[in-house]
């Protein structure tokens, strides 16, 4: 009975020995493999597996037109990668993307395949692919599978994985390119609107880790997405524009042509039209389709001399400053020597005397010299900075360049300059530099900043900036009178410029084209800028056909433009004839 | 024949099979309460782990909405667009209008077509209100106290402690308005 015992109790000893061995080995072995030279190859391994660093992107925020119609929106596309453990057969996924996408084989094989990247998880194919695409994949992959069996030798695109994300989509093509701008496949926005505001667009992306661990998953942080923007643009009016545009710089036979229109009280723009606009689903083709050279948006990306429209900043700043009266007679021999340098009317000819409305209505550069020489040039420039030249306009639009305005005490500058500058020669200006010049003459004297954005939506909030007042370069009397000048001389003449029922103010410009030798070429800047109705002004445009080879003077290439724009822009502001109008609001 | 006191420690000493009994008593006690805790730590990280999953899931369903309501509203704004729209108009037989075919009409207190407004405008800045309820600043003096006073009605006991003691309410929505 004893040795019984003795025997049980040393059996008991040497299992429970045995299992504390085991268990200190085991122990050991964790300690040795903690220290061993090892330990840092298996912890990268953990590390491959323990989770991903993910980068997520808040929706880019949409733009809308001022009545709420999309211009730039989002749509869901898809990455195409493999995922290399699971490859079975990368002959098969080459194959496929070759027939469905018209990928390269070779490159396609060379990706997929596990032999060749052994130390890769998972590699791209291809990315930016459309819902469509990835269905006619979906169902190559399905008939694959269908015709050769399971009991085939092995044909199936195991391992492929297609990750959907957003990308940039603008519903409206090619509307209102020239203002949207676009924005690349890395996100980044470019021209226009999409690069001014592309912070405020993109929102804040934010980097996180997300653990395969789903003890260690947190919820993912708040992004919001991107702010929305409601622009100005009146995609009606822009539409009618381009498509105006299109055909009258078809017609003329001009380089190019370049329309704006504003609300002369608050700066908003109507419509930024320039021709030369691209497909922005398909914006790397902008090279094709404008060229490099060219600026994506002529109307605040390229200065030029504008001629005669200029004169009526001129004609306003000696009002303004008492150096004319609208009844102040000049006598034009058709000559006037100023600084050295011999001016002369555009037809070389002698007007004889001339009130100021005259002088504009017939467009004499030698009474606008002699304006501007009465002016002095002092009291010329301090206006014309006033008027804001010399700088950019702060329009909320990438890529504006400012012009050039050489003032006294440059070395560049000569006495002469202020003859020729007094009616838009030697001096340089954008188009939406003149728009918000003459703003100052429709709209009382205030100068507004012409804008494109009208509200932005964040937060689930809408913020409506107000708009800008650039300054008070003339007074509102001064406004009016160069005004009714304006409107006087369009009738005076039965300009073609002008509208049954309504009351416009508007003036010509043909501006030769510098080169390198002087006024030599036969080349003309065609334009014409002009509000209305004069009582009430809710619209301002400014036309400008480069180059026009059918006529080269303003009032027979941009004069009829306006006029056929200002006959359906007030259909489509609403806006009744002045004697409707006097009926409606006595 | 045993004594008294040997009678007593025999019948009060352990006897072996009991040693071993209670041995096993605790050895067991201490597998099932290791077992216990194990269970409920297995549980608990089961929840866990199946809860993550699931806010994994979910968070990718938000994703799928969004891309969705992106989705959506581009494919409104391809049928919207101003070129499909104006084809649509023609096909069902509209034309454009020209200016001496409009006719005007005055509608009293009709401000025209106002722009596109796709959210409400921010309202007023207020200060957040960012006092917690008092049952989280008060101590239990304060509550036994404030408790006790409202409850008797009795403003005349304040000079049990010579405070003066209002009602909870009322020193709040004191402190909330900045009033001495």
């Amino acid at each position: 009975m004893q040795s019984h015992v003795s025997l049980l109790r040393w059996r008991f000893t040497s299992i429970g020995a045995a299992f504390a061995l085991m268990g200190v080995v085991i122990f050991v072995q964790l300690v040795r493999i903690q220290i061993s030279p090892q330990a840092e190859t298996f912890r990268k391994q953990s590390d491959l597996y323990a989770g991903v660093w993910k980068t997520i992107s808040p929706a880019r925020g949409q733009i809308y037109d001022r009545w709420g119609n999309l211009l730039a929106g989002n749509r869901t596309v898809y990455q195409i990668g493999v995922e290399m453990q699971a490859v079975e057969d990368p002959a098969s996924i080459a194959f496929a993307m070759q027939v469905v996408l018209g990928e390269d084989y070779d490159k396609m094989f060379a990706l997929a395949s596990p032999e060749a990247n052994p130390d890769l998880i998972y590699t791209v194919l291809a990315d930016y692919v459309p819902a469509e695409k990835v269905l006619e994949l979906q169902q190559f992959a399905e008939e694959m599978e269908g015709t050769f069996g399971e009991n085939q030798p092995i044909r199936n695109l195991d391992g492929l994985m297609t990750t959907p994300h957003l990308q940039r989509s603008y519903p409206e093509n090619d509307l209102a390119s020239n203002v949207l701008g676009f924005v690349s496949r890395e996100g980044r926005g470019y021209f226009g609107v999409e690069e001014k505001y592309n912070e405020l667009l993109s929102g804040i992306s934010k980097t996180v880790w997300m653990p395969t661990d789903p003890n260690q998953i947190e919820a993912l942080p708040d992004i919001p997405p991107g702010a929305s923007l409601i622009l100005t643009i009146d995609r009606e009016i822009q539409e009618m524009i381009e498509n105006v545009l299109d055909e009258e710089v078809s017609f003329w036979g001009a380089e190019s042509g370049t329309i704006l229109v504003m609300d002369p009280k608050t700066g908003e723009i109507l419509a930024m039209v320039v021709t030369g606009r691209i497909n922005l689903n398909e914006y790397w083709k902008f090279g094709e389709q404008i060229g490099g050279k060219t600026p994506f948006n002529k109307a605040i990306g390229q200065d030029y001399e504008p001629g005669s429209v200029f004169k009526v900043l001129t004609m306003a700043s000696a009002l303004d400053a008492g150096a004319v009266k609208p009844e102040t007679e000049f006598l034009d021999t058709g000559l006037i020597e100023v600084g050295g340098a011999q001016i002369r009317n555009w037809n070389w000819g002698a007007w004889g005397p001339q009130n100021m409305t005259g002088c504009l209505q017939h467009s004499l550069n030698v009474c606008l010299a002699w304006v501007g020489t009465e002016l002095g040039s002092k009291q010329f420039y301090e206006y014309m900075r006033a008027f804001g030249f010399g700088h950019s306009t702060g329009i909320d639009l990438a890529g504006e360049v400012v012009g050039r305005l050489r003032l006294p005490g440059d070395s560049n500058w000569y006495a002469a300059d202020l003859a020729t500058n007094s009616f838009g020669q030697g001096l340089s200006v954008t188009p939406a530099q003149m728009l918000m010049a003459v703003s100052a003459l429709a709209n009382d004297g205030q100068m507004v900043v012409p804008h494109v954005l009208l509200g932005i939506v964040n937060n689930d909030h809408q913020y409506n900036p107000p708009p800008q007042i650039a300054g008070y370069p003339i007074s509102g009397e001064s406004a009016q009178a160069i005004t009714q000048m304006l409107a006087n001389s369009l009738e005076s003449e039965a300009s073609i410029a002008l509208v049954d029922g309504y009351r416009l103010a508007g003036k010509t410009g043909t501006a030769e084209i510098p080169t390198p030798y002087g006024y030599t070429s036969n080349q003309t800047n065609a334009s014409f800028v002009g509000w209305g109705p004069v009582d009430d002004p809710r619209f301002l445009v400014y036309i400008w056909l480069e180059k026009p080879t059918g006529s080269i003077w303003g009032s027979e290439v941009a004069a009829p433009i306006f006029s056929e724009l200002v006959r359906r822009l007030v259909v489509l502001l609403n806006i009744p004839p002045d004697g409707v109008q006097l009926g409606l609001n006595p | 024949m045993k004594t008294i006191p040997q009678q007593l420690i025999h019948a009060y000493k352990y006897a072996p099979w009991r040693a071993q009994l209670q041995l096993i008593g605790v050895f067991s006690l201490i597998v099932v309460l290791v077992a216990l805790i194990a269970g409920v730590y297995l549980n608990v990280t089961a929840r866990t782990a199946t809860i993550g999953r699931e806010i994994q899931v979910m968070e990718e369903d938000i994703l799928e909405l969004q891309r969705d309501n992106a989705d959506l509203e581009n494919q409104l704004g391809l049928l919207t667009s101003i070129r499909t729209m104006e084809r649509r108009a023609e096909e069902l037989g509209f034309q454009s209008i020209n200016p001496d075919e409009v006719l005007y009409v005055s509608v009293s207190g009709y401000a025209g077509r106002q722009a596109a407004s796709l959210a409400p405008p921010p309202g007023p800045v207020t200060v957040p209100d960012s006092s917690l309820p008092p049952e989280y600043t008060q101590t239990l003096f304060d509550w036994l106290k404030g408790t006790t006073l409202q409850t008797i009605h009795d403003p005349s006991l304040d000079w049990i402690t010579g405070w003066v003691v209002r009602p909870v309410e009322a020193k709040e929505s004191g402190s909330h308005d900045g009033s001495p």
